[in-house]
């Protein structure tokens, strides 16, 4: 086991590192020079000159990238020319609410999708099946901004149950806190569940069909009882995977969210840097973003190995 | 076993969008551009079908014109994403260990980038626009197809027509291309029809966010974001294009899950 976590492990770190450089080398490419962009067209080509110098930019690329990825390791992610601020900074600040909006999605999604995909494994054929097929089509196409949009004229503007935008701390209230997110974290939800609600189907099913559920039956366990204690803890364990990375996708994906109800969340940041084309806050952000994803897929591998015990008795010596 | 559900509706949906493109060439409603100050916001009425928008101008038009964008970059940036991922893909698969772990580390940090934000990255490099859209949209998309095409080879190689080929001296080129790609045809087209879904839905959402297509051109992602700054006075405005582009995505969708029961599950069993 310990050599399958360090395998993981080595393999995160390796995805870390091409994904570091990737970043590095596309936002090289766009073009203007940051100098000028920094100090304005009004700038002498001495202070240009300078600021080229302690920023490194006449240095061959690849010092550029250690020096860059050195000073990333130590924590300074750059300033952001556009705000002022330290970069780590200003993603912080804005971390709790693209935080909060995923964690919230992702926990309506999967209790959502585990309800209806594991009904209608056991009812395949119903109509409750084919209406979370139908469910499973219209979440998957349905565009967020789109449906976003309705939601607020319906939920928010006539019936009033939530702000239409903006977003409140938890500090200033837990239900005020929680009202603001409900709506884009519902929407995110129906996007995410989908794929879901046909992989806990699916799971449900090849549970069903294990040899256990038969000698359980065999033993004439009631089925109901089969189902709760067997086939249930069973369907769980395969759809982890597909969970802990789409949680890690949604946490890059609330752009568009965050966009349509104005909540001040990373994704924000991420556009106007990218509209403003300020390189180290998008270089900072794109980093920080595809850190989590990465971390988040590594945590879930672990989870796996923990929830698996096939895996977990190969540690005895016998590895394949 | 259930019939083959999804395909037909989903070349029916496919079939109006292409239907709506085709006819934009050679009649629109009004001039699409053209605006009508007097007539802001105007419910549909027999003059416009779908009612104007802020600027006076037919949403019906609008909407029609927008599915030549829709279609191009969908079909565009995703041929660009199937073939750079079949070369991609084979090259990796083909290759000895040492190019084969560089392409695939490669690909291994594409994948790590969520959603739009490689989109949006590329889009901060290239610029807005139509064809930086494209660009953009199929590099997005090489890194699914190229692990896709990885995979099928790999399976494939250790089959016994491709030893035959090899042991009668078919080089790996010939062999992917001749052999191997006549295998891959089916799961290719079915990721390419719903791949084609999701592109039209990144580009809107591009559009939306204001990095994709200009105004005064049209999008459907690009409307939208216009009907938004309204949506609480005109909610009307946001009703076609919305409406167009769940359309257009789930046609897509249906046909590539429709073909998938059909092509894949029943050529593996």
């Amino acid at each position: 086991m310990f050599r399958l976590i360090s395998k993981r492990l080595f393999s995160a770190l390796a995805v870390m590192f091409v994904v570091s450089l990737i970043t590095f080398m596309v936002l090289k490419w766009i073009p203007g020079d940051p100098a000028q962009l920094i100090l304005g067209t009004e700038a002498t080509p001495e202070s240009l000159e300078a600021l080229r110098t302690s920023m490194g930019l006449n240095l061959p690329w690849t010092a550029q990238y250690a020096r860059w990825l050195g000073n990333l390791l130590q924590g300074d992610w750059g300033t952001s020319y556009l705000f002022g601020e330290n970069v780590r900074t200003l993603i912080l600040q804005r971390l709790p609410v693209t935080f909060s909006l995923t964690l919230f999605s992702m926990i309506l999604a999967v209790c959502f999708s585990a309800g209806l995909g594991i009904v209608s494994a056991l009812f395949q054929g119903s109509w409750i099946d084919r209406l979370s097929r139908s469910l499973m089509q219209l979440g998957a196409a349905i565009p967020a901004f789109w449906l976003g949009m309705i939601f607020m004229i319906l939920f928010a503007a006539q019936l009033h149950w939530f702000p239409v935008t903006g977003y409140t701390p938890p500090a200033e209230g837990i239900s005020a806190y929680l009202h603001s997110l409900a709506l884009p974290s519902i929407i995110l939800a129906i996007g995410e569940s989908g794929v879901l609600i046909r992989l806990f189907r699916s799971s449900m099913l090849s549970a069903l069909n294990q040899d256990f559920m038969q000698s359980a039956q065999i033993k004439g366990l009631p089925r109901t009882t089969a189902i709760l204690k067997y086939a249930l803890r069973s369907a769980m364990i395969a759809p982890i995977t597909v969970i802990g990375s789409q949680t890690a996708k949604l946490f890059g994906g609330t752009v568009i969210i965050e966009t349509i109800f104005a909540l001040p969340g990373i994704g924000r940041l991420l556009l106007t840097s990218v509209e403003q084309r300020d390189i180290q806050l998008l270089q900072g952000i794109v980093l920080f973003i595809t850190l989590m994803v990465v971390l988040f897929n590594f945590i879930t591998d672990m989870l796996v190995i923990a929830a698996n015990p096939l895996i977990r008795m190969e540690s005895g010596g016998n590895e394949v | 076993m259930k019939k083959h559900s999804s395909l037909l509706p989903g070349l029916l949906l496919v079939a109006l969008i292409l239907a709506m493109c085709l006819i934009s060439f050679f009649w629109l409603p009004m001039d699409p551009n053209k605006m009508d100050t007097a007539n802001r916001f105007a419910l549909p009425t027999f003059s416009h079908w779908l009612g104007t928008d802020q600027f006076g101008r037919d949403v019906l038009s609008r909407v029609m014109i927008a599915s030549r964008s829709a279609l191009l970059v969908g079909l565009g940036s995703v041929s660009v994403g199937t073939a750079a991922g079949l070369l991609l893909g084979s090259l990796a698969a083909m290759a000895g260990p040492r190019l084969q772990a560089l392409i695939m580390r490669i690909i291994d940090g594409f994948m790590a980038f969520p959603g739009i934000l490689l989109a949006m990255m590329l889009v901060a490099v290239l610029g807005k626009g139509l064809i930086n859209s494209v660009i953009a949209i199929g590099i997005f998309m090489i890194p699914s197809f190229s692990r896709l095409v990885y995979s099928m080879i790999l399976e494939n190689k250790t089959r016994l027509y491709v030893k035959a080929a090899r042991s009668y001296g078919c080089r790996s080129g010939q062999i992917v291309i001749s052999h191997i790609f006549p295998d891959m045809l089916p799961r290719l087209i079915t990721q390419f029809s719903s791949a084609v879904g999701g592109a039209i839905l990144t580009e809107s959402s591009l559009s939306f966010l204001g990095l994709g297509i200009q105004p005064p051109s049209a999008s459907w992602g690009l409307m939208l974001s216009e009907a938004r700054q309204f949506v609480l006075s005109y909610p009307f405005l946001a009703v076609a294009p919305g409406a167009v582009l769940l359309v257009a995505a789930l046609g897509f969708n249906l046909v590539g899950d429709g073909l998938n029961d059909r092509l894949v599950k029943r050529g593996s069993r």
